[in-house]
């Protein structure tokens, strides 16, 4: 192979792109494909709504912080991962779809920039949805709280907006995790039919599967007491749970038991995530 | 330049050799052997069915043949082969200029170059207008202008007529020709006999899997005493030409 230019046909000159370069653009791309997908958009309206209406029936304008995150806990539990999958099922299948991910194939971007692209700026996309909802319930909480003693008097002393900070930031972290596993599926599967399909699944063995598997488990003594708190871990649910009632709420109430290991949780939402982006890059790759 | 003028033969850019290519147990290319030369266009001709795209997918380096071997002596270039896939389509919600310069920015590409690359083809004026906005032969062009982005020094191109008007057709092939003139390897496929007759500087006749036949159109024909391009197709090609034969089921 000769060690000529890399420059023929129209005579451009160009300088070879960068692999920073290159993730950027993708990350572009998907971010704009995301601004301008309006099904998104109304998934994240309808996010904001929920979320403030919760805090809203809850009186959580009036009680402060911590009660609402009692309240949205359990809703977002469900929630997030219904919108992650949303964002992520056809991320990267609409590609295979269109025949872009061939024509990509000829270009300079390699399997794992392309994933590692497409899920940055999906992710970027769904970090803000998230934020935003609980951004926009923090700031009424601010305006609208009264005396959080008269309502919440065994948490007051504790309560306040870097709790709430931490719940946002634990609901993106959970978010972003379900998110790489539907980048997966969309890595994975061929048709919409079969991205629809392992998406219910998927969300029905994050939602209800693998906790079921933890306490039948502990029923049958494959877990004992003392592992509970690390086998939580493997469940992203139970490890944004944990993690969420752990830095959250038992910190404001200063007692109660231990329902998680923090650091064992974050773990296990990061190794989430990063098999399952492993497993898309070794799916387009393949 | 819009008519080919046969280049002195060179050693070839791109090479198949006795490539194979199994879909489980069957077989849809068969020890096909393929120089593409540099400053040329390659058409390859065939029935449908006959494993055209196949050979394309894998000359374009998507597809691991089987058995055989396709090597690459070109130039080192930041994008080896440009790909026309049979039907193109592009992300919607995004403009034609705003998809060509996603892809241009992949090889390095100035925001300035998607125009050069529309005008190449033509479409310069719908370069705002969205991609899922596009006619069908509007689409397969912005598909041209997209594999033909980095200029690669061999660009594949499959079936880069279909759906298109006479005229567009015709340009179309003009731009093969172009290409070729400016050292480019273009390889495509077609069901335009009459337009490859004028613009193919070497044909491959691909029936069952394999090459029947391969050469200058011109020395073909000649070869073959024959008056014309389809005359040689349907020499070539076994069968009855009016049913498709589905490999692993026609016998």
């Amino acid at each position: 192979m000769s060690d000529s230019s890399p420059s023929t046909g129209s005579g451009r000159s160009r300088a070879p792109p960068t692999r920073r370069r290159l993730f950027e653009a993708v990350v572009v791309r998907e971010v704009r494909t995301v601004v301008r997908a309006r099904s998104l958009l109304l998934l994240a309206a309808t996010l904001t709504a929920v979320v403030v209406g919760i805090t809203w029936i809850g009186d959580g304008f009036t009680a402060g912080y911590l009660p609402s995150i009692v309240d949205l806990l359990t809703p977002l539990e469900l929630l997030v991962p219904i919108v992650a999958i949303a964002f992520g099922y056809r991320a990267i299948l609409g590609d295979q779809q269109r025949g872009e991910l061939d024509v990509l194939e000829t270009y300079p971007v390699s399997a794992r920039e392309l994933v590692l692209g497409v899920y940055a700026g999906r992710a970027i996309g769904l970090a803000v949805t998230i934020a935003v909802a609980l951004a926009i319930a923090a700031i009424a909480i601010a305006v609208g709280g009264d005396d959080p003693v008269r309502v919440y008097a065994s948490h007051s002393g504790a309560d306040s907006p870097i709790l709430f900070a931490r719940f946002l930031v634990l609901t993106v972290l959970f978010g972003l995790a379900v998110l790489a596993v539907a980048v997966a599926i969309s890595a994975v599967v061929s048709v919409t039919r079969s991205a629809l399909g392992l998406s219910v699944v998927a969300l029905v063995a994050l939602l209800v599967g693998f906790d079921l598997a933890i306490v039948y488990g502990l029923a049958e003594g494959i877990v004992g007491d003392a592992d509970l708190l690390y086998t939580l871990a493997a469940s992203p649910l139970s490890a944004y749970r944990g993690l969420v009632l752990e830095t959250t709420v038992i910190v404001a109430s200063g007692t109660g038991p231990r329902v998680a290991s923090p650091v064992a949780s974050l773990v296990g939402l990061v190794i989430w995530t990063v098999a399952s982006l492993a497993v898309a890059v070794w799916a387009v790759g393949r | 330049m819009s008519e080919r003028q046969t280049p002195p033969a060179t050693e070839p850019i791109l090479h198949a050799q006795n490539v194979d290519r199994e879909y489980g147990s069957i077989s849809v290319l068969e020890g096909v052997t393929l120089p593409i030369r540099a400053d040329a266009v390659t058409a390859l001709i065939g029935p449908n069915g006959s494993g055209k795209t196949t050979l394309l997918r894998v000359l374009a380096g998507l597809l691991e043949p089987t058995g055989g071997s396709v090597t690459y002596r070109g130039p080192d270039a930041t994008r080896r082969i440009g790909y026309l896939p049979q039907q193109p389509a592009f992300r919607p919600g995004f403009t034609v200029r705003e998809t060509l310069r996603f892809y241009g920015s992949l090889v390095g590409d100035d925001d300035e170059a998607p125009i050069e690359h529309l005008e190449r083809v033509g479409l310069a004026d719908a370069a705002d207008r969205p991609v899922d906005a596009l006619s069908g032969g509007m689409t397969r062009l912005v598909g041209i202008a997209q594999a033909t982005i980095g200029d690669p020094p061999v660009v594949v191109l499959d079936e880069p007529a279909s759906g298109l008007d006479p005229g567009m057709s015709t340009h179309v092939f003009e731009i093969a020709t172009e290409l070729a003139g400016t050292g480019t390897a273009v390889v495509l496929s077609s069901h335009d006999l009459e337009l490859l007759e004028r613009h193919a500087h070497e044909v491959a006749i691909l029936d069952d899997g394999a090459i029947v036949d391969r050469g200058d159109p011109v020395d073909v024909r000649n070869r073959l005493e024959l008056d014309s391009l389809r005359a040689v197709y349907e020499e070539a090609i076994s069968g009855d030409t009016r049913t498709v034969r589905v490999q692993g089921v026609t016998t």
